[in-house]
């Protein structure tokens, strides 16, 4: 019940930031409707720095009462359409899965480019982009309590205490993220952006007699399947190293 | 797009036949020849439970062992009489997936043993120790 309140949380989320993302990039548009001079295009053209942080992590752990989880996000353009981006995490959070309930702690460093496929008016610096990074995480997964499989329930099958109720400490992981997202500037030199990424787990230390259920930064990781899923709602603030025209 | 994502995760659901907490397998023998004979009993019930097994007629008795304890204790009712057999286990959990999540082995310690209540029991003796699976008698019951 929880994990699927948890779920529809997050595509509320999603929903309103789409939304909300998306009116904001065609209200710019028509603003500027008039304005048919394109930028002109350079090889490397070092111009911003943007720095910012993730908006839904905060909100979640809040929600969720667990320890402050955060995410630091930036991106400097290198040339007209690409970006070198990163991301810093660290995650805190209490999981109640199918049979266990665990805690899930750990910092992540996800480093990479995006290409951004979007063209701007002049004065405008929107962004449509795709994007790849390579992600590691170091973390710890504590067992708080699981429910033993049994097919008799006599009695109780609830461990919370002792047993393999213990924490798997130094634990890896490695994965590649696929990324698709857009930024708006809302005001001058404010963003706001929203990415889904679509994450391949190359790597992870197993901890003796448990499984990896969840990774900061690459979020759950289901059986027999490499496969993850994640997305970050950023507010970011760009430095300008040149004037704007 | 994360909407579809969720929708198209792996159904959590344990698949039937995956490894199980096994029972413990109690047999039943007379205490004078060591013959294997059935046993009537009217109500089994776990010490600390306020809840009755229903009765039992047969050769082998196969019942729950606690999973978070290293004792369980089960008090039978034969003829009328009540005796308390203290099964002295290690518990041993295995992890399986996500799915099935863990579940018991148990390896039966040599201090299992009656407490002496009316004593219908004469003695409980171990003939295989490890609960690996539940085709094997793990106790014997003399009486």
């Amino acid at each position: 019940m929880i994990q699927f309140l948890m779920k529809k949380k997050q595509i509320y989320l999603f929903i309103i930031s789409f939304v909300f993302s998306f009116n904001t990039v065609f209200s710019q548009v028509e603003d500027t409707e008039s304005d048919s001079l394109r930028k002109q295009n350079k090889i490397l053209n070092i111009n911003k720095l943007r720095i910012g942080f993730d908006l839904s992590n905060p909100i979640i752990s809040s929600s969720n009462d667990d320890n402050l989880s955060y995410e630091i996000v930036g991106d400097l353009q290198i040339t007209d359409n690409l970006y070198l981006a990163a991301e810093f995490g660290s995650i805190d959070r209490f999981i109640e899965d199918e049979n266990i309930n665990f805690n899930s702690v750990g910092d992540y460093l996800k480093i990479g480019f995006d290409l951004n496929m979007f063209n701007n008016w002049v004065g405008m610096d929107n962004s449509i982009y795709i994007g790849l990074r390579y992600a590691s995480s170091k973390f710890l997964n504590r067992v708080d309590s699981y429910t033993v499989r049994s097919s008799d329930t006599y009695f109780s099958n609830l461990v919370d205490n002792g047993y393999e109720n213990i924490t798997h400490n130094n634990l890896n992981g490695n994965w590649v993220e696929i990324v698709t997202g857009v930024k708006v500037e809302t005001f001058k030199n404010i963003y706001f952006g929203i990415s889904l990424r679509l994450n391949k787990l190359l790597s992870d230390t197993k901890p003796s007699n448990f499984d990896n259920l969840f990774i900061p930064g690459f979020n759950k990781v289901t059986d027999d399947n490499t496969w993850g899923s994640g997305f970050n709602y950023t507010l970011t603030y760009s430095i300008p190293f040149k004037k704007r025209k | 797009m994360l909407t579809i994502t969720i929708g198209c995760e792996k159904d959590d659901i344990c698949i039937e036949g995956s490894e199980n907490t096994n029972r413990i397998t109690i047999g039943f023998i007379d205490y004078e020849n060591k013959n294997e004979i059935g046993i009537s009993l009217n109500s089994i019930k776990g010490v600390g439970l306020d809840s009755i097994i229903e009765g039992f007629s047969g050769n082998n008795l196969k019942l729950p062992l606690m999973v978070n304890s290293n004792r369980t204790q089960y008090i039978f009712e034969h003829n009328e009489t009540l005796d308390t057999v203290n099964i002295h286990h290690k518990t041993i959990h295995k992890y399986l997936n996500r799915s099935c999540g863990f579940i018991s082995n148990f390896i039966i310690k040599s201090d299992t043993e009656i407490s002496k209540n009316h004593g219908w029991i004469r003695e409980v003796s171990i003939l295989n120790d490890s609960i690996f699976n539940e085709e094997k008698t793990n106790i014997l019951i003399h009486y």
